[in-house]
């Protein structure tokens, strides 16, 4: 199979305090991982690298094929648009409409009327909240919130989706549903990784587990596989 | 055709939002550049009025009293064949007083005791409309007056070196309150910008975090910027307008400066549209100075 990230030694310092350390791993096309850590672990510099928000400051990371550490700042835009990410804070447009805060990302990228509106309306189909499309996000449940947040992410197909705590402000119930919807992504061949410090979200997603503690990678395992490192 | 009307929504957006300070934004621009149009429009009658003044300018060749006849025929010759010149008009000391009586019939008894007609024989002179510069009229009286039979060159040079002068000090200070308050309207428009940044701040990092281009996140801002230098413009010219038909219709109404209501005028179309031109060039570059202050846009 065919890494899709990759990490190659990275690390990085915030404050002379390694937020990552010597970390190496790869994620191949098609994984569910889910990277998990207490807060302060090192998830969120992570996943933030892999969209160019941050660089390392040694070691290599490649995304889809491109050394995200040697792209030139006008390059970065683009790299985001293969990547769909997914906040704890969902991130929405509080003035615009759901289905307008879903077309950004298509908007961005100078798609056709005819294109926003066919994606738009799947996307939104796709997250079960296509009925709520010309309601303000401030009027959904966070659950709904969250759902809309995904659905932008995933609107433009990207080839991988990155979620930063995406359960964080859901109840059990919700969490639920929202790591299946994720699972559901998965199955369509988009390559999902998830950040959570959330124990429980563990027992709902039995795939490959990367555990940071204090930026450094402590194991890697497949749940009912044991540990390795 | 979704992606420019988005910018230009956003654009209208940030204004809506922050109505306010948009307003303060496009008021205080109007008043500062209707203070620059006060200089400029200063300058431009000034100048007009100076061209048509200089136009008008004659030259008067005074000659001796007793220099004989054939000679001024020669000094006449020698006059219009001089490249700066453009008009020679013989005026005999007979016709100088005949002119004297119908200019001024009352006075015309002061003559009548001296017995003697007091009055030189001239030549008006009208120079070439190339020549007509203080300085160049300046250069050629100074030749004309050393030639012989010559007794005196007259003209109002006192009042154009004045004028030439006068319009100097109004283009400095033109160009003066022109820099400094250009300087308050990019500064005006660039703080209204960086309001709209800020609180904007958050929405600007979804935009990146989605894969919005610098250029993307840059336009509405951008756009902004230049509106608000073309209201503040636009409006400045319609203070300056009503402000010149009220100094207008005041002339009028007085009676005093009369004939000057029908020398002045207001800019031409073109000049009212390279300053609105320049109000969305110095709004653009309040939108610039803040973008680059707050170094928003960045990937």
């Amino acid at each position: 199979m065919d890494a899709i990230i990759q990490l190659i030694h990275v690390s990085k310092w915030h404050d002379r305090k390694a937020a990552l350390s010597d970390v190496t791993l790869e994620i191949e096309k098609g994984e569910f991982v889910l990277l998990m850590g207490s807060s302060g672990a090192g998830k969120s510099t992570l996943l933030r690298m892999l969209i160019g928000e941050e660089q390392p400051d040694e070691g290599q990371i490649f995304v889809h094929g491109r050394n995200v550490t040697k792209l030139r700042p006008t390059e970065v835009p683009y790299l985001r648009r293969k990547v769909g990410a997914v906040f704890q804070d969902f991130r929405l447009l509080p003035k615009k409409s759901v289905f307008d805060n879903v077309a950004l990302p298509l908007i961005v990228q100078g798609a056709s009327e005819k294109d926003i509106r066919r994606k738009v309306t799947e996307a939104l189909r796709a997250v079960d909240v296509d009925h709520k499309k010309d309601q303000l996000p401030n009027s959904l449940s966070t659950g709904e919130q969250q759902r809309v947040c995904i659905a932008r992410a995933i609107v433009n197909g990207p080839v991988v989706l990155l979620a930063d705590e995406p359960t964080g402000n859901l109840d059990p119930e919700r969490t639920r549903e929202i790591m299946e919807l994720f699972k559901l992504i998965n199955a369509r061949g988009t390559t999902v990784v998830v950040a959570t410090h959330d124990p429980h979200v563990l027992n709902q997603v039995n795939r490959r587990v990367i555990t940071l503690v204090q930026g450094v990678l402590l194991s890697e395992r497949r749940i009912g596989q044991g540990v390795g490192v | 055709m979704r992606k420019p009307f988005y910018l230009v929504r956003e654009a209208w957006a940030n204004m809506r939002t922050n109505r306010t300070t948009t307003i303060v934004a496009v008021l205080t621009t109007a008043f500062a550049l209707a203070c620059v149009g006060i200089f400029l429009l200063l300058y431009v009658n000034l100048r007009n009025a100076a061209g048509s003044l200089q136009e008008d300018v004659k030259v008067m060749v005074y000659l001796e009293d007793r220099f004989p006849r054939e000679r001024v025929q020669e000094l006449e010759r020698k006059l219009k064949i001089d490249r700066m010149v453009a008009e020679v008009l013989f005026i005999s000391k007979e016709q100088a007083l005949g002119e004297f009586r119908v200019q001024f019939p009352s006075e015309s008894h002061l003559l009548e005791g001296l017995g003697e007609n007091p009055l030189p024989a001239s030549f008006v002179v009208t120079l070439a409309p190339n020549f007509r510069s203080p300085d160049a009229m300046k250069g050629w009286v100074e030749r004309v007056q050393t030639m012989e039979g010559v007794a005196k060159v007259d003209y109002n040079q006192e009042w154009l070196s004045l004028l030439a002068e006068l319009i100097g000090y109004i283009e400095l200070a033109a160009i003066g309150v022109g820099i400094l308050l250009s300087a308050a309207a990019v500064t005006i428009i660039g703080n209204t910008i960086r309001l709209a940044l800020l609180a904007r701040r958050e929405e600007i990092e979804i935009l990146r975090s989605i894969g919005a281009t610098r250029t993307f996140i840059r336009i509405p801002y951008f756009l902004e910027g230049a509106v608000l230098g073309v209201c503040g413009s636009a409006l400045s010219l319609g203070i300056l307008k009503f402000a010149f038909e009220l100094f207008r219709q005041q002339i009028q109404l007085t009676g005093r400066f009369s004939g000057i209501e029908g020398m002045i005028s207001f800019f031409p179309f073109s000049v009212c549209l390279a300053l609105v031109m320049a109000g969305m060039g110095l709004g653009f570059a309040g939108s610039v100075v803040s973008l680059l202050r707050v170094g928003e846009g960045r990937t």
